[in-house]
């Protein structure tokens, strides 16, 4: 990723610039505060006015102001009343109206209450006669509870009642005066309270104005901040999408990454065992010290290049998840030794002294994966060697005591040069070591310890480091490996191999071609092992189910049932049989046929054409002698039909078998050779496209068996042909093949393999 | 809808064979007033002891249940307490259920009031004031009063203009 990449995911259009310039959170927060403020001083103010007018409603409801209008008029009217009593009382003074009398007067003086008190004073303040008036009154009033109180002081008499009667007259202009006064009065108090409640009702209305126009603000607002951060979301949503989009672009370009380098590793390794091979004849010949110096060099760097290409498929496996652990029985003692016997030459070739002690409480049989512990083991060892230019490499195995109860303990020690604590740290990462200057100085692809690590992980432990610079590094593996009795003997068990006496194989091949299994007949009997042959799975299975076997040798595509289906079958029986080793032999070395293999439950697989030194290093590890090879012949001639007949096979045939049995073999080879290219056609011809592949898969086994490169192309192009979907491109297939036999027959009996004119040749048409 | 008529008919016919009874067995059930009659309450009731209807002295208006409240009035500047007699219990007294009554005062003020309102509103006969009979120069002798203070929302001009003072009948519809 370039620096700019973040730029290109979140791209800066005009518009984004525009929402940049609208108020920060922080600004829109303060005016939506302030909006809130104003909005409760609004309410506060329109509550308060509210609060008034009732205040003022309230108040002139509760005393009834308005009603002393009213009281001065009753007032005068009583007086009117009484004054009428009075009269007809002077006129016809009986007990009847005197009573009635007495009654007006009371009524009359029980309504002088309501005009005469503080508060009618108060708001008649303004009224000049209404003092003067209501003294006028109580003076009557006092006049006349001389007769009429509860208890009258005097008797009325006629005198009496008529300046009495003349009093009250006095009162009728004043209390009219004051009757219409106090109603004009009130008139303008009415007035002036209608106002104050106009001007208090246009305050409410500008105030609920107010509060409206910010209410609209305030939604406008929050309206706006929701629009703004719904906008945001969309943009995160849109990044998010794009940043999952480059992040699966970026996984699915790793996991092609992977895939690739691990066809490619194994496309390259393939060759590269040819070229091993022809390098290893090659220093069987007669060479000058100088040749033998080049060659010595170009053979370690051949090693250490396919050191580094398994390395790499290792790590592709890890990342793909494709690696697995498969825990077995181990001799931990034995595998211990064997690293140390494999790792002594390289120690010793250094100077460097090599010890491997073993504590006596390490168990010793354990479930463990040999191969990867080993592999671990190796690389940690081979490490120490490689940084440490004098002194010792100790290897210390120990039962894990503290956090690491229950681990063995493996830890490599040197006096090498050393790494500082960053170093340490980035030691365990992919195509890291040391530093650059050390990299150039020792080699290497900086896999190994990133594979270790994993492998340590995979198996539930771990590796860790301590190290002074200049002074050494210790490297410990701790894993919690399973002890467990010692297997019985006599099990199916693959013993981890080596240094122990070698014996007599009884292996079963299974393998449809003749002109294989009469091969891999001679190449095991060479070998000193016995071979038991099943042309297809089904007689494989029925085979592995009548007699033990040490190993099975399995080809992958037979009729009747594929190495697949037979390898599952002979697992699905009862043990031990059930559990003997099975290795495929396949002319395709894909990874997912290999992936197939391995779960179909095959223990490994080898590639043909299975070369005599490749089965007999496989049937080492199984238990079996190590027979001794024959001495390769002389040179090989110069190779001018490289293009159709492979010499190396042939030489290496002509060297382990015998050139009569290759003879013998090719010969049946193409003797059958017109029969099989009758088959073929009838099955192009019936269209029968798997019966056509599976066929030619068989062609092409015997003919890499036998160094036929011609016919191996042809058989794989005309497998191709039998998967496509055109009967043409089946026919014309058909045809370059018998072609390339013919030609191939031709050069090998110019070569001298195959005796002149064995079989009448056919015309191409 | 014609189950109504028929179960109201049915109830009345039931209320006044009951009635009937009623006044058969204790009508003049009321006593007839010793002293100076204070109040008189006119109208339809099955308790009564005047062809008129009820009229009661002061010492008949002191025998029924009695209650009291402090209230603030447009007419006193302090607020007072008013004792008397609920005018519910008055109507139960005198046996009688009116929709409306009018209120007369000796100085012939007149006024409506819904009895519905009156009972709700807790309508007082009084006839104490600071425990003291009232003169009628002290709006006495009978005041209608409602507690004012402890319902506000009995405070407007229709209550205050139902709370007559010098009250001589009531006059029940």
């Amino acid at each position: 990723m370039s620096d700019d990449a973040p730029h290109d995911l979140v791209p800066r259009s005009p518009r984004d610039r525009r929402q940049q310039a609208v108020p920060e959170p922080r600004a829109r927060r303060f005016w939506l505060s302030i909006i809130g403020v104003a909005l409760a001083l609004a309410l506060l103010g329109a509550a308060y006015v509210q609060w008034r007018q009732y205040q003022l409603l309230d108040g002139t409801r509760h005393f009834q102001n308005d009603a002393l209008g009213w009281s001065f008029f009753q007032l005068e009217a009583e007086q009117l009343r009484l004054r009428n009593e009075m009269q007809q009382a002077a006129s016809d003074p009986t007990g009847d109206t005197l009573q009635k009398l007495q009654l007006r007067y009371d009524i009359f003086v029980s309504r002088l209450g309501l005009v005469d008190h503080e508060r009618a004073a108060r708001i008649m303040a303004a009224q000049s006669s209404y003092a003067p008036t209501m003294a006028q009154v109580r003076a009557f009033v006092k006049s006349g509870d001389r007769y009429f109180a509860e208890n009258p002081q005097a008797k009325l008499t006629p005198e009496a009642m008529r300046s009495l009667l003349a009093e009250l007259d006095t009162l009728s202009v004043p209390l009219h005066d004051l009757s219409l006064s106090a109603s004009h009065l009130l008139y303008e108090r009415v007035t002036q309270r209608n106002a104050a409640v106009r001007t208090q009702s246009k305050q409410g209305i500008a105030l609920t104005f107010f509060q409206c126009v910010l209410l609209l603000v305030f939604a406008f607002t929050v309206l706006r901040q929701f629009r703004a951060l719904l906008q945001r979301r969309e943009r995160l949503e849109v990044l998010a999408d794009r940043l999952s989009a480059a992040r699966a672009e970026a996984e699915s370009a790793s996991r092609a990454k992977s895939v690739f380098l691990a066809n490619m590793s194994h496309e390259i390794r393939t060759p590269f065992h040819g070229l091993l091979g022809m390098m290893s004849l090659l220093q069987e010949t007669p060479l000058t010290t100088q040749q033998a110096g080049y060659l010595h060099t170009a053979k370690d760097s051949a090693n250490h290049l396919l050191a580094i290409l398994n390395d790499i498929l290792d790590i592709s496996k890890l990342e793909s998840g494709n690696l697995h652990v498969v825990p077995e029985p181990v001799d931990l003692a034995r595998l211990v030794r064997e690293v140390d016997a494999l790792m002594r030459v390289q120690a010793q070739s250094k100077g460097l002294s090599l010890n491997v002690t073993m504590d006596a409480d390490v168990p010793r049989w354990v479930r463990a994966d040999p191969t990867r512990l080993k592999q671990i083991l190796f690389n940690l060892l081979s490490n120490a060697v490689k940084f440490t230019a004098v002194g010792h490499v100790h290897v210390r195995v120990e039962a894990g005591t503290g956090t690491a109860a229950g681990c063995v303990v493996f830890s490599v020690i040197d006096t090498g040069i050393g790494m500082d604590e960053a170093t340490q740290v980035r030691v365990f990462q992919r195509f890291v070591q040391g530093d650059d200057t050390t990299s150039r100085r020792h080699g290497g692809a900086g896999l190994g310890l990133e594979i270790s690590r994993s492998l340590a992980r995979l198996m539930g432990g771990d590796i860790t480091v301590k190290s002074v610079p200049n002074e050494g590094s210790t490297f410990v593996l701790a894993l919690p490996l399973l002890k467990i009795g010692p297997p019985s003997a006599g099990s199916a068990v693959p013993p981890t191999g080596g240094d122990g006496p070698g014996r007599m194989l009884k292996v079963l091949v299974a393998e449809d071609h003749p002109v294989n299994r009469i091969y891999l007949e001679a190449v095991l009997d060479k070998l000193g092992h016995q071979a038991v042959f099943a042309e297809n799975g089904e007689e494989a299975v029925r085979a592995a189910q009548e007699q033990d076997f040490d190993i099975v040798l399995m080809d992958l595509h037979m009729p009747v049932m594929d190495g697949f289906a037979a390898a599952r079958a002979i697992r699905a029986l009862p043990l031990p049989r059930g559990a003997m080793p099975i290795v495929a032999l396949t002319a395709d070395a894909f990874q997912d046929s290999q992936e197939q293999a391995r779960q179909s439950g095959m223990d490994e697989m080898i590639t043909k054409p299975a070369h005599l030194p490749q089965l007999r290093d496989l049937l080492v590890r199984y238990g079996g002698a190590a027979a001794s090879l024959a001495t390769p012949p002389a040179a090989a001639p110069a190779d001018s039909h490289a293009d159709i007949v492979d010499r190396a096979t042939v030489e290496q045939f002509h060297a382990t078998l015998s050139p009569q049995k290759y003879t013998a073999l090719l010969g049946s080879f193409f003797e059958s050779q017109s029969a099989m290219l009758a088959r073929l056609r009838e099955s192009a011809d019936a269209a029968d496209r798997s019966a056509v592949w599976n066929q030619a898969h068989a062609l092409k086994g015997a003919a890499l068996s036998l160094g036929l490169r011609a016919v191996v192309e042809q058989a794989e192009a005309l497998k191709q042909a039998a998967s496509g979907p055109e009967r043409h491109s089946l026919h014309s297939a058909l045809d370059t093949l018998e072609r390339h036999l013919l030609i191939t027959r031709d050069l090998c009996q110019s070569l001298g393999w195959l005796p002149a004119a064995a079989s009448p040749g056919r015309t191409v048409s | 809808m014609s189950q109504m008529p028929r179960l109201l008919r049915r109830t009345l016919l039931r209320a006044a064979a009951c009635a009937a009874l009623c006044c058969a067995a204790t009508a003049w059930a009321l006593d007839p007033p010793a002293g100076k009659v204070v109040l008189t309450v006119a109208g339809e009731m099955q308790h009564r002891n005047s062809p008129d209807g009820a009229a009661f002295d002061m010492a008949m208006l002191q025998k029924l249940p009695q209650r009291s409240f402090m209230t603030k009035t447009p007419w006193y500047a302090e607020p007072r307490k008013f004792t008397g007699v609920a005018l519910r219990d008055l109507l139960d007294a005198i046996g009688a259920a009116p929709k409306a009554m009018r209120a007369v005062a000796l100085n012939d003020y007149r006024v409506e009031i819904p009895v519905d309102d009156a009972l709700k509103g807790d309508l007082l006969v009084a006839y104490a004031l600071d425990d003291k009979p009232m003169l009628v120069r002290d709006k006495g002798p009978i005041v209608l009063m409602f507690p004012f203070d402890s319902r506000p929302e009995l405070r407007n001009a229709v209550n205050y203009s139902r709370a007559a003072w010098q009250l001589k009948t009531l006059e029940l519809r």
